[in-house]
């Protein structure tokens, strides 16, 4: 999906390109057309870059743990010990984002 | 701009087209690592692991300006609540791995202290069983509130 937008966004600015090309009557028109269309498509992208980042990450954590089931491994004390250093330095950055939040 | 609806209307697919589509309805977009786990150590590992994600997210949205005021105290209240939830996840995980090894160090020593190790491995098994399902509520609780904001 991000691809894709990248893709669209690289027409969009080739296409941009051409704008001189365009009648003079019609250049402003195809001017803000395509500034509208760039601005949306930055909106776009970046919902769907947010949703997939949650999703990528879930799927990760779940490739590793089936593949932990499927070899019927035992999870090690400092794998475990990574995912709570992880967790609390995701809780960390929340509360300082957080109090940023309500400082500004 | 002569036509403003046209305009409007091609704004408002390319918003929402990507976002859509990420989404991916009638497929399993959104993964349950959880679910994927087989012992109850695997469990306590996917769930530590799915809510550390889930709190990056979170500080995602609580950094964003656009995001209101109220939203963000929900998200705060919420993360309040699970984070020592997960601690206390941590803390039953280790005993119960500790509890293991010594049950598997014991294979080859005496009835009694196979017996004890035995015993011991069953009651940090319990407490583990219990910290995750402890844990599952207010995680969930955080999560909803971050899909609920990413619509």
């Amino acid at each position: 999906m991000l691809n894709l937008l990248l893709q669209l966004q690289l027409l969009l600015a080739a296409l941009s390109a051409f704008l001189p090309l365009v009648p003079e009557e019609y250049r402003v028109r195809a001017g803000e057309i395509l500034d509208v269309v760039a601005k949306v498509l930055s909106a776009g992208g970046s919902i769907a870059s947010n949703v997939d980042d949650l999703a990528v990450k879930l799927a990760a954590i779940r490739a590793e743990v089936e593949a932990m089931a499927a070899a019927g491994r035992a999870v090690s004390e400092e794998q475990l010990d990574a995912a709570m250093v992880r967790v609390r330095a995701a809780s960390a950055a929340f509360r300082e984002a957080r109090q940023t939040a309500e400082a500004g | 701009m002569r036509h403003p609806l046209r305009v409007l209307a091609l704004a408002c697919a390319l918003t929402f087209t990507p976002a859509c589509a990420s989404l991916q309805l009638g497929q399993t977009r959104i993964e349950n690592p959880v679910a994927a786990a087989q012992t109850i150590d695997q469990r306590a590992y996917a769930l530590l692991h799915a809510y550390a994600a889930i709190v990056e997210e979170a500080t995602d949205i609580v950094a964003d300006p656009a995001t209101p005021l109220a939203f963000k105290r929900a998200l705060g209240q919420a993360e309040r609540a699970a984070t020592p939830a997960a601690e206390t996840l941590h803390v039953a995980a280790t005993a119960y791995m500790r509890a293991r090894a010594d049950f598997d160090a014991a294979s080859g020593a005496s009835q009694t202290s196979i017996q004890r190790t035995a015993t011991a491995l069953a009651i940090a098994a319990r407490r583990l069983n219990e910290a995750v399902a402890a844990a599952q509520a207010p995680i969930a609780e955080l999560e909803g509130l971050v899909r609920a904001h990413r619509g």
